[in-house]
């Protein structure tokens, strides 16, 4: 049941306090969507903590996601790391759903535009703690992702993210309309864990208590759900092509060092943080020469083009740098190793 | 929670009672009075810690120094400290004090470069200085800014790249940006967000008179607040604004405010030891410019529209957020939803969203406001 909107509730028009921002956040059961109208597609995530990913040392570590309850088979209706994919198209009017089943949470969908209570955002509008529909209508075709931004810090770092994919209207198989189009795409959704965090609760730290999250030390480098023990080997990290075709990459970092990747083929950039390059005349795409390392920091996203022009086996290293210090990360192991095989 | 009011007292003159404000200092014929101050500084939980501070005449805290392009600056500084301390401006290679001594006073005089944003520093025992938090910005406007098309921009015609003329010229004209252009002269729509962070165990070090070397800084600092203008979460944007809300200081200084079509300026810069990487919702930003190695201004051959931009120390970055129609909105403008619209700004690289190891969000965000459609 929706009750009616009172604003007065929010952080809409509630009164913003020290406490409506961390410790006592705005909360709504079952907020009616505003200026709500009939979508085109509907997705929805409820909350997971069930998984307990295997480590290569050995350990296990937990980490919390979003389930998909809409999805074809109850495999796919299973908890995964990252979360399940929300894919539209440009112009589609979207409805997407969060029932978090148990606390309260929020879906941000990250590089989206919505209105503000749309966005996701509890400070400012307030979280969900039983059903909430948001409403919007990409009019960019691009890579995004979604996450929750409860005690973000917390609960983006235990796996509450999944990538978004906006399309354009003649669908996948083009970037963007008037841009590249593609044979093979792949997503690197790249993330680093520190586990000690892994053992905390739900609101950690939000009313005051020192829970150390302004320190990170990760021990886990995951390229696609893949520690990287298994990064040169597994189908979900590594690109297969054949000559001839074009590969599209959508990064994503979601990790909280600042990434440095090497490319051992030349690409080029055509889709920065969902916004398509050389369609105005203010900007246009970046070429990224073999073998010169590019930096992104957490959450930028690259839409990269290459060129599958000759047979081989061709690296790529992706080196998580401290925020501090610039040094590769657990004293030097943090690096993944992936590759593109071109047959 | 205990939490007092936002103060800082100096050590030196009990009587001195300032907040950070930032406020704009205008030069009486381009001579800045400037003191180097240690403070107790209260942070967002109430805690105080020691830090050393820039102040001017009015005891603002990190007065924001503007100038013009060519004009002669004069800046006389005061050591009122009991170590000594130098001065510096990356970028400008003549407005530089090697060293002041303790309770000395020294003075430097140079010509305003060209327009952009620029971070005055303590630049001694480097970065020690400088995170203790010896820093500020340092703003020289145009002489002639605009573009051969007329549109203004904050950066001197020489600098402009063709992207750059592209981004200004589109304001106002473009089908896409409806409303205005970028107004120099309006405070409202020229917003600073210079970053730095805190690590009060460092900062007790330094008042117990312990010699800190250099070198050891970066390898062992463990930041525990994060602060855009000295503030950090709830006290980082006003939360009444009205005709007398002062939009030069403080944290209307901090937060991007007007309705649809009032493009306006973010002067981003890092003055701290993490690598930051600032995110924006509503609205993307355009990059506009970057500082090169040596601290010169450039403007962008390539101004990309970005949600998320890495902030290394001492970079300088400046932005121009549209203000246009969020682009995923459908109802527009919204029926049932209330202006102001009001979306988030923070770090992405979230342990930055924290004071003291908690407090979720008390750490580098802030929001801005979009009051109204066209």
């Amino acid at each position: 049941m929706q009750t009616a909107a009172d604003w007065t509730k929010t952080g809409v028009k509630g009164e913003l306090t020290y406490a409506t921002f961390g410790c006592n956040v705005f909360q709504e059961a079952n907020f009616p969507t505003p200026d709500r109208v009939t979508p085109d597609v509907n997705v929805e995530r409820h909350m997971d903590v069930s998984l307990n990913l295997p480590t290569p040392d050995g350990k296990t570590i937990r980490v919390w996601t979003f389930t998909d309850p809409l999805a074809a088979t109850p495999a796919l209706r299973q908890a995964s790391y990252p979360a399940p994919l929300m894919r539209f198209r440009q112009g589609q009017i979207v409805h997407s759903t969060l029932d978090p089943k148990k606390n309260a949470h929020t879906l941000h969908h990250h590089g989206i535009e919505p209105t503000t209570t749309n966005d996701g955002v509890g400070h400012v509008s307030f979280e969900v703690n039983a059903r909430y529909t948001y409403q919007f209508r990409p009019h960019r075709a691009g890579t995004f992702f979604y996450h929750c931004h409860r005690n973000t810090p917390l609960h983006f770092e235990m796996g509450m993210f999944g990538p978004l994919i906006v399309d354009p209207p003649e669908g996948p198989g083009t970037l963007f309309s008037g841009g590249p189009k593609y044979d093979v795409e792949k997503i690197w959704a790249i993330d680093d864990m520190d586990p000690r965090w892994h053992t905390l609760d739900h609101s950690s730290g939000m009313c005051g208590e020192d829970v150390g999250l302004n320190r990170f030390d990760p021990k886990y480098f995951l390229l696609s759900g893949v520690f990287n023990n298994k990064t040169t080997t597994d189908k979900r990290a590594v690109i297969e092509a054949k000559v001839g075709q074009t590969i599209l990459i959508r990064m994503i970092n979601a990790s909280y060092s600042v990434l440095e990747t090497t490319l051992s083929l030349p690409g080029v950039c055509h889709g920065m943080d969902g916004c398509a390059l050389g369609l105005e005349s203010w900007n246009a795409p970046l070429a990224l020469p073999a073998n010169r390392p590019f930096i992104i920091s957490t959450a930028q996203r690259r839409d990269i083009i290459i060129k599958a022009t000759a047979k081989g086996v061709f690296p790529v290293r992706m080196r998580f740098l401290n925020w501090v210090t610039g040094q590769v990360q657990d004293s030097g192991r943090g690096i993944i190793d992936t590759r593109i095989v071109v047959t | 929670m205990n939490r007092r009011k936002f103060l800082m007292v100096s050590t030196v003159a009990a009587s001195l009672a300032s907040i950070p404000g930032m406020a704009s200092a205008q030069a009486a014929n381009g001579v800045f009075d400037l003191t180097i101050e240690p403070v107790d500084s209260e942070m967002i939980d109430g805690q105080f810690v020691f830090s050393l501070m820039f102040f001017n005449k009015s005891a603002e805290g990190r007065p924001v120094l503007e100038v013009t392009e060519g004009n002669v600056v004069t800046i006389n500084i005061s050591n009122l400290d009991t170590r000594p301390h130098g001065f510096g401006i990356p970028g400008i290679p003549t407005a530089s004090i090697a060293s002041i001594p303790a309770g000395g006073t020294a003075t430097v005089r140079f010509t305003a470069p060209v327009g952009g944003s620029y971070l005055y520093i303590d630049p001694t025992l480097a970065p020690l200085n400088r995170i203790m938090g010896l820093y500020g910005a340092f703003i020289v406007k145009p002489k002639l800014g605009t573009t051969l098309a007329g549109s203004a921009t904050p950066f001197s015609r020489a600098s402009h790249t063709p992207a750059l003329a592209a981004v200004f010229d589109a304001m106002g004209t473009h089908k896409r940006f409806p409303g205005n252009k970028w107004i120099p002269t309006d405070p409202e729509r020229d917003k600073l967000w210079l970053f730095s962070q805190v690590d009060p165990l460092l900062a007790a070090r330094v008042d117990a008179g312990e010699v800190i070397p250099p070198a050891s800084v970066v390898p062992s600092f463990v930041p525990r607040y994060f602060t855009i203008n000295g503030l950090s979460g709830y006290d980082a944007a006003p939360h009444k604004v009205d005709e007398t809300t002062d939009w030069t200081k403080g944290a209307a200084r901090i937060m991007p405010h007007g309705r649809q079509g009032q493009p306006t300026l973010i002067r981003n810069l890092n003055a701290g030891l993490c690598t930051h990487s600032p995110h924006i919702h509503g609205n993307h930003v355009f990059k506009l410019s970057d500082s090169n190695a040596s601290g010169a201004v450039v403007c962008a051959a390539s101004s990309y529209e970005l949600d998320a931009w890495p902030l290394a120390p001492l970079s300088r970055q400046d932005l121009l957020l549209p203000f246009e129609r969020p682009g995923d909105t459908i109802i527009w403008p919204p029926v049932d939803e209330p202006f102001p619209m009001r979306y988030v700004m923070h770090c992405h690289t979230e342990m930055s969203q924290t004071a003291a190891g908690g407090n979720y969000p008390m750490g580098l965000v802030t929001h801005w406001e979009m009051t109204g459609a066209l």
